[in-house]
């Protein structure tokens, strides 16, 4: 998806309108963007391949090539799901020195790729070096000393520093398989790796250890690590333990690990309102904060790109605002809002603005309970937000918050909540769900935490009518039974639906062609879609049982046409029939008489034959088009050709 | 189409209307008028030229009225035709407005006027396809002629129109909710009163009072939308083209759920003199001492283009729109993409539904969804398919699963996975679907377990922890949860406790309602202030206050097991001893440098004493690593000199950065900085050191002491509220917020320094 970035001049219009909206985040003068340093080793043991294993498809890669692989994995992943966010790799303890605007000579760092967004480029690049081995004899060569920390969390922070200033996130994932790096150093009072870790966290930065383990070594912290890595007691109320290291038994299984503990770990986490009071009752309330766990994404917009100059550039867009009538330029304190009544405006004053948006401040407030079953499946609007207690503004709330799960889930009940999310934000009722911990059985969303969902009901004017139906026909319990074996043999794998399955194909489609244009690839054929149905299986397990339930479908519909006939003779006219199915199969059908909606088919086919459907109004085709399902617009010679085109098909 | 409309509303304007009755403040005329307004600016602001609205005025001074001067026109009198038949416009509503006002006479005959207004509606529709509506608003207080009400109803019913009669003060109500009885009650009005009804029998039309049709007016207005279909074709099992026995039934798609949009403001300015068009001002009869609505002109974007080159004077140039190509960014690169090939990111796709699997009804959860809901019914007149459809709905009913399914509305549009739900009424049978989310919509974000705690050294607690729930907490939850019970809260109409409380028919979009109710309000009434916010938008902010009730005891008992406090965890109470400056700093709710309480190293290692270690001490902050070194200093700070010293320093290098910034290069640099030195100032209570910096900083900028124009850097100082720290802030502040507000608002440079003097 697109992270609005709220700091970008394109964006103000917007951002003055939800002027108030970070009222409830603390660092509110940060961006909403990360930037994410990998730091991988280079040493003997970790440019080791794998011991030879068994199964053929094991991964002869060495740990420095896996952690290299995952690294442009995240790369090609986050250019899609966050095209404003940056991304280093940094080798240390490398014989080659290579860093750039800081003085750091002999400091065994290789800066593979420098923080920034990635270009093109750098994916190549990286590419050539995962996949072809490019360069790998020159910049993958382990140095004679060890590496050195003190130098390589200097140069981190001096990238953090100069290339992403503001951040809202700035992390550096450590991948090693050394716990102990400064074993050569002394412990003394002014303990240098130390201090420079300090200097990055109070630059508002994060350090996370990825640690690998060969064969059935121990990957110890204490020696090492746990003075550099930070417990932050109130952020730790929602980040759960640290990473457990990743086997490399053989490589293939390492590249898995690693990928999985990096990707639990990928996207920095970002509270879309934190500090929000959550009224249990009056008289008690917690805090908790909101987290878009579902968050559509969607390709980023086009845009205009300039390129006279020897490298294409986006073209930044201003906008200045001209009044319509006059087409004079407008400043910004002249500009009013009001809203069309009829063809004209009416007005409001600022203040008078703020009054009539005003339903009270953010909160999420408990009217009631509800058993669940009365959430309706089809009570659905947009997607829900995902709450987790916090202490930070009522001491408690984790425990009152537990309590109030564990209820929920026992008793399968809902809350039902007010909720307003920001300063002069709209309320929304909302069901508040709770969700099983990953680890328990019951729960057919493995890949969601556990805690509660704030679930928007649609309010009565979301409701839409229907079309108007005629009477039901009912199916039998014969066709349902035919029906049930295909459903059961059909089921996806656990009884559930699993979105890690499915990306989205359009939106791989689009950056993967993007991707091999900048890189100027071969334009790939065809898209993969794991969408599409695996025809083919269905076929195989369901095509006998298929056909049965179409016979039998066949049969029942034979008895309702039956009947059907037998009324019609007794009421004399005013006959209704199907249209036959898809499949011709020599059934006789009659035709119904002009209906409310127009004309018969037996007289359109007769019409057809005769050549005179032309003859009809156009508000006469539309009506036999619409009660069939056909498009109606166009011009009437289109009407025609298409009723045309259905009749030789249909009746 | 949208269906025709002629209404006609007949206005008692006699002098008997401008009392006020039942305790108003208003007069008859007035609050009758209520109703009217509403309904006429509901019209105004559907801005349908085929709702055409007629106004007559019963009981006015003059008579003017086409059926007055004809042959026989007796009994005509005192009726005047105060709008046309005719589409309203806010020109029109405000004509109206000024017309629509109480009279010195008490002659006029209602029935007369319904004459006339019939004619009206008859000469106007002719016979054409119109909704006709007469709305009659009397108090019955003038004679009226009964002699041929047979036939009038007869006319009425023959033109098909609806006469609805309302009348103030009626008294056949002996409902205690809207019924007055009206003891004073004249003999004529009761004649009257008996007269109307009649009338209204004969036709079919409808009777009531006006605080009825008031009370109706509370109640929001839901607009029905014409059903929209979504997708109409074949829902496939399996491939129809490829295996012959897939399964294909035909198949309609509509919306169910739809967000209601509401009405947005548009930006528009002031119009100019020169521009405003003096022929909008109706006839000029009654007009004079009327105060025109201000006039307004919509605001259009118009866009430039800039990129960067580094030899224009601020970096930037101005570009041609129309020497721009189009493309899209993969990550920093721009990717141009020529006009002919600007399809080629998008997917190629065939307009199909297809079912991909089934799914277990327990094993989805419903937070998943995606947005709103669509429902999939058997093409029209097809028994075939609705037969098959039926086959697949009664299935999934039994084996209570779901159909997960790809759907491909139109060519070319972007593959969608649903599920799809059975649903069965007697008399209906549909498939709703919600959109399902892909991969890439769904956040891996990690969190720590609620029902167990891990601790730094990887232990396991269940039980007794501060965040977990004891049983005695665990027990009052549920006895609250169970008392709060509003599954079937809402009384029926009996009054007994059956239905659904806050159930989806009940729940009206306060913003949208309550946004139409204030523009119908001040379209009719511009001079009045806005009117506060219906209550019953506002019925579900809050529980029911008699369940409230009912739960006391089991509230009071939550509220003390759960005993929750206000304030952040603090671990250590923390006191900072200034030398210079004795304070007790007391612990904040929302501080967060509190001792204990901050990051430190998980192996507990005292990093404060390593940095006060001499060889780490810094007595100058480096300008390379700033914030780090700030802070530090900062923490370890020993006295109140030692923290403007710091406060000092970082302020000039705060200045460097702006001034040896090329064009906006290093602004989020500065005002990360800045940043930092606020909420530092903020924790330490130090606001004026923070203010002192501010106030001198924004005067060098504005004077452009750091090299040009930087006028840019405050805007964004200002739009991320990093301004002075006011009182809300941290209370020694001496700056207001009025005046920290009035401070980063101005950019005259002689306001700003007045405004800053005292600071």
């Amino acid at each position: 998806m697109i992270m609005v970035d709220r700091w970008n001049p394109e964006r103000r219009d917007e951002e003055e309108e939800e002027d108030e909206e970070d009222e409830f985040n603390e660092t509110h003068y940060k961006a909403q963007k990360d930037a994410l340093i990998f730091a991988i080793q280079v040493s003997d043991s970790m440019l080791q391949p794998p011991p030879k294993s068994e199964d053929k498809k094991a991964n002869q890669d060495s740990a420095t090539l896996t952690a290299l692989k995952c690294a442009y994995q995240v790369m090609q992943q986050r250019i899609i799901s966050n095209p404003k966010d940056m991304i280093s790799i940094v080798l240390f303890g490398t014989e080659k020195t290579k860093v750039t605007d800081i003085k750091l000579p002999d400091s065994h760092c290789y800066l593979l790729t420098d923080l920034e967004v990635p270009a093109a480029d750098d994916v190549k690049n990286l590419r050539g070096l995962v996949e072809e081995g490019e360069g790998a004899d020159e910049i993958l060569v382990p140095s004679k000393q060890p590496a050195d920390m003190v130098m390589l969390l200097r140069l981190v922070l001096h990238l953090f520093q100069t290339r992403a200033p503001n951040f809202g996130s700035r992390r550096l994932f450590i991948i090693t398989d050394n716990d102990d790096p400064c074993a050569g150093m002394k412990k003394n009072p002014s303990w240098d790796p130390a201090v420079r870790a300090k200097d990055i966290h109070d630059h508002g930065c994060t350090i996370e250890l990825f640690p690998i383990s060969h064969g059935d070594s121990k990957f110890d912290t204490s020696k090492f690590y746990d003075d550099i890595i930070y417990h932050d007691p109130v952020l730790d109320e929602t980040n759960p333990g640290r990473v457990a290291p990743a086997k490399s038994h053989d490589g293939l299984n390492l590249l898995n690990s690693l990928v999985s503990n990096i990707n639990s770990r990928q996207t920095p986490k970002r509270a879309c309102f934190s500090r929000m009071p959550f009224e249990i009752g009056p008289g008690l309330t917690i805090s908790v904060k909101g987290y878009n766990i579902i968050q559509k994404q969607a390709p980023a917009r086009s845009c205009y790109i300039w390129l006279e100059d020897e490298r294409p550039q986006v073209a930044v867009g201003e906008t200045a605002r001209l009044a319509e009538d006059s087409a004079r330029t407008v400043e910004k304190f002249e500009v009013k809002k009001a809203y069309k009544f009829g063809s004209e405006y009416v007005y409001f004053t600022d203040e008078e603005q703020k009054s009539i948006k005003q339903f009270g401040n953010p909160c999420i407030r408990i009217i009631g309970f509800k058993d669940r079953s009365l959430l309706r499946f089809w009570a659905s609007i947009k997607k829900s937000t995902y709450i987790f207690p916090s202490e930070d503004g009522y001491v408690g709330s984790i425990r009152v918050f537990t309590a109030l799960w564990q209820k929920l889930l026992k008793s399968r009940k809902v809350g039902v909540a007010w909720h307003i999310a920001r300063k002069n934000g709209n309320p929304q009722l909302v069901a508040v769900i709770p969700s099983r911990a990953t680890s328990d059985e019951k729960s057919g969303t493995q890949y969601i935490p556990a805690g509660l969902w704030l679930y928007p009901i649609p309010f009565t004017d979301d409701v839409r009518d229907g079309p108007e139906i005629g009477k039901v026909i009912r199916t039998t319990n014969a066709l349902t039974d035919r029906m049930n074996k295909v459903v059961q043999q059909l089921q996806l794998p656990g009884g559930a639906y699993n979105p890690a399955k499915y990306p989205n194909p359009a939106l791989q489609w689009h950056y993967k062609i993007l991707q091999a244009l900048a890189l100027e690839d071969v334009v790939p054929e065809q898209p993969e879609d794991a969408t599409v149905p695996k025809y083919r299986a269905i076929h195989k397990r369901c095509g006998g049982y298929i056909q049965e339930w179409s016979q039998v479908a066949d049969d029942v519909l034979g008895q309702i046409q039956e009947q059907k006939k037998i009324k019609r003779e007794f009421e004399a006219d005013n006959e209704d029939e199907p249209r036959p199915p898809k499949k011709a199969r020599g059934t006789t059908t009659k035709d119904k008489n002009a209906s409310e909606d127009g004309l018969s088919n037996a007289e359109l086919r007769q019409r057809y034959d005769a050549g005179t459907l032309t003859k009809l109004t156009v508000a006469e085709l539309r009506g036999a088009m619409n009660s069939r399902g056909l498009d109606t617009k166009g011009l009437k010679k289109d009407l025609v050709e298409r009723l045309e085109r259905w009749v030789e098909d249909n009746a | 189409m949208a269906d025709k409309e002629a209404t006609i509303y007949i206005l008692d304007l006699g002098s008997s209307m401008a009392d006020c009755h039942n305790g108003r403040i208003e007069s008859d005329l007035d609050w009758s008028m209520r109703y009217v307004w509403d309904k006429i600016s509901t019209t105004v602001a559907a801005s349908r030229k085929t709702w055409n609205v007629g106004v007559i005025g019963v009981k006015t001074d003059d008579t003017d009225n086409p059926l007055d001067s004809q042959d026989g026109g007796e009994g005509y009198e005192h009726i005047s035709v105060l709008q046309e038949l005719g589409p309203m416009t806010m020109g029109s509503l405000t004509a109206l407005r000024d017309s629509v006002k109480t009279s010195n006479t008490q002659i006029g005959d209602a029935i007369s006027a319904i004459v006339l207004a019939v004619e009206m509606i008859e000469k106007f529709t002719k016979k054409l396809k119109y909704n006709r509506r007469i709305v009659l608003v009397t108090d019955g207080e003038a004679p009226i002629d009964n002699s041929d009400i047979d036939d009038i109803a007869q006319k009425i019913k023959r033109s098909g129109i609806q006469l609805t009669v309302l009348l103030d003060r009626g008294v056949d109500f002996d409902d205690s909710e809207f019924g007055f009885k009206e003891e004073d009650k004249s003999g004529i009005k009761e004649q009257n009163e008996a007269i109307l009804k009649d009338l209204v029998e004969k036709c079919n039309g409808l009777y009531g009072t006006i605080a009825e049709a008031i009370s109706e007016l509370e109640t929001p207005r839901v607009k029905s939308v014409k059903p929209y279909k979504t997708y109409d074709g074949l829902l496939t099992l399996g491939d129809p083209s490829v295996h012959e026995d897939a399964m294909s039934i035909n198949v309609e798609r509509y919306f169910k759920t739809h967000k209601a949009t509401v009405p947005p403001a548009s930006r528009v300015v002031m119009k100019t003199e020169s521009s405003t068009n003096p022929s909008s001002v109706a006839d000029g009869d009654g007009m004079q001492g009327v105060e025109p609505m201000p006039s307004f002109s919509a605001v259009k974007d118009a866009r430039t283009y800039k990129v960067n080159d580094p030899d224009a004077p601020g970096g930037k140039r101005d570009v041609d729109r129309d020497n721009l190509a189009k493309g899209y960014e993969y990550g920093r690169t721009a990717v141009h993409i020529s006009e002919s090939d600007y399809n080629i990111t998008k997917i190629e796709t065939t307009k199909s539904f297809s079912i991909v699997g089934f799914i277990y009804e327990e094993k989805y959860e419903p937070f998943l969804n995606m947005g709103g809901t669509c429902m999939t019914v058997a093409q029209r007149f097809n028994d075939a398919a609705a037969l098959k459809l039926s086959s697949l709905i009664h299935s999934l009913h039994e084996l209570e699963s779901y159909a997960v399914a790809r759907i491909v509305t139109k060519d070319g549009k972007e593959p969608a996975l649903i599920l799809l739900a059975p649903h069965i009424e007697p008399d209906f049978e549909c498939l709703y679907d919600v959109p399902l989310p892909f991969a890439e919509d769904v956040r891996n974000y990690p969190f720590p377990h609620l029902h167990k705690v891990i601790t730094v050294q990887g232990n396991t607690i269940t039980e007794n922890h501060r965040n977990l729930p004891s049983l005695e907490l665990q027990q009052a939850m549920d006895d609250y949860v169970d008392a709060m019970d509003i599954s079937s809260w809402e009384k029926d109409d009996e009054g007994a406790r059956t239905m659904e409380y806050a159930a989806v028919e009940d729940l009206f979009s306060p913003p949208l309602h309550r946004i139409n109710q204030v523009i119908r309000h001040r379209a009719t009434y511009p001079t009045q202030p806005i009117p506060p916010t219906p209550a019953i938008l506002l019925k579900y902010a809050n529980p029911p206050e008699d369940l409230v009730a009912k739960a006391r005891s089991d509230l009071e008992d939550l509220i003390d097991k759960a005993s929750v406090k206000k304030g952040k965890i603090s671990l250590a109470t923390t006191v900072i001893m200034l030398s210079t400056n004795i304070r007790l700093v007391p612990p904040k709710a929302q501080g967060r440098k509190a001792k204990g309480d901050k990051p430190r190293p998980i192996s507990g290692l005292d990093i404060d004493a390593l940095l006060k270690q001499p060889e780490n001490k810094r007595a100058q902050i480096s300008p390379d690593k700033a914030i780090p070194e700030f802070k530090q200093k900062v923490e370890i700070a020993d006295n109140q000199a030692d923290i403007e010293d710091a406060m000092k320093q970082m302020g000039a290098i705060i200045r460097g950065i702006v001034t040896k910034s090329f064009s906006d290069q290093d602004y989020e640099r500065a005002v990360e900085h800045i940043g930092v030195m606020k909420e530092t100032a903020i924790d330490y209570e130090y606001p004026d050191l923070f203010n002192k910096f501010m106030v001198d900083f924004k005067s060098r900028l504005l004077s452009g002491e750091f090299g040009g124009n930087r006028r840019e850097l405050w805007w964004r100082i200002k739009s991320v509220k990093l301004g002075l720290i006011d009182s809300n802030a941290s209370e020694p502040s001496k700056v207001t917020p009025e005046e920290a507000a009035a401070v980063s608002k101005t950019l005259s440079e002689t306001l700003f320094l007045r405004y800053t003097a005292d600071i």
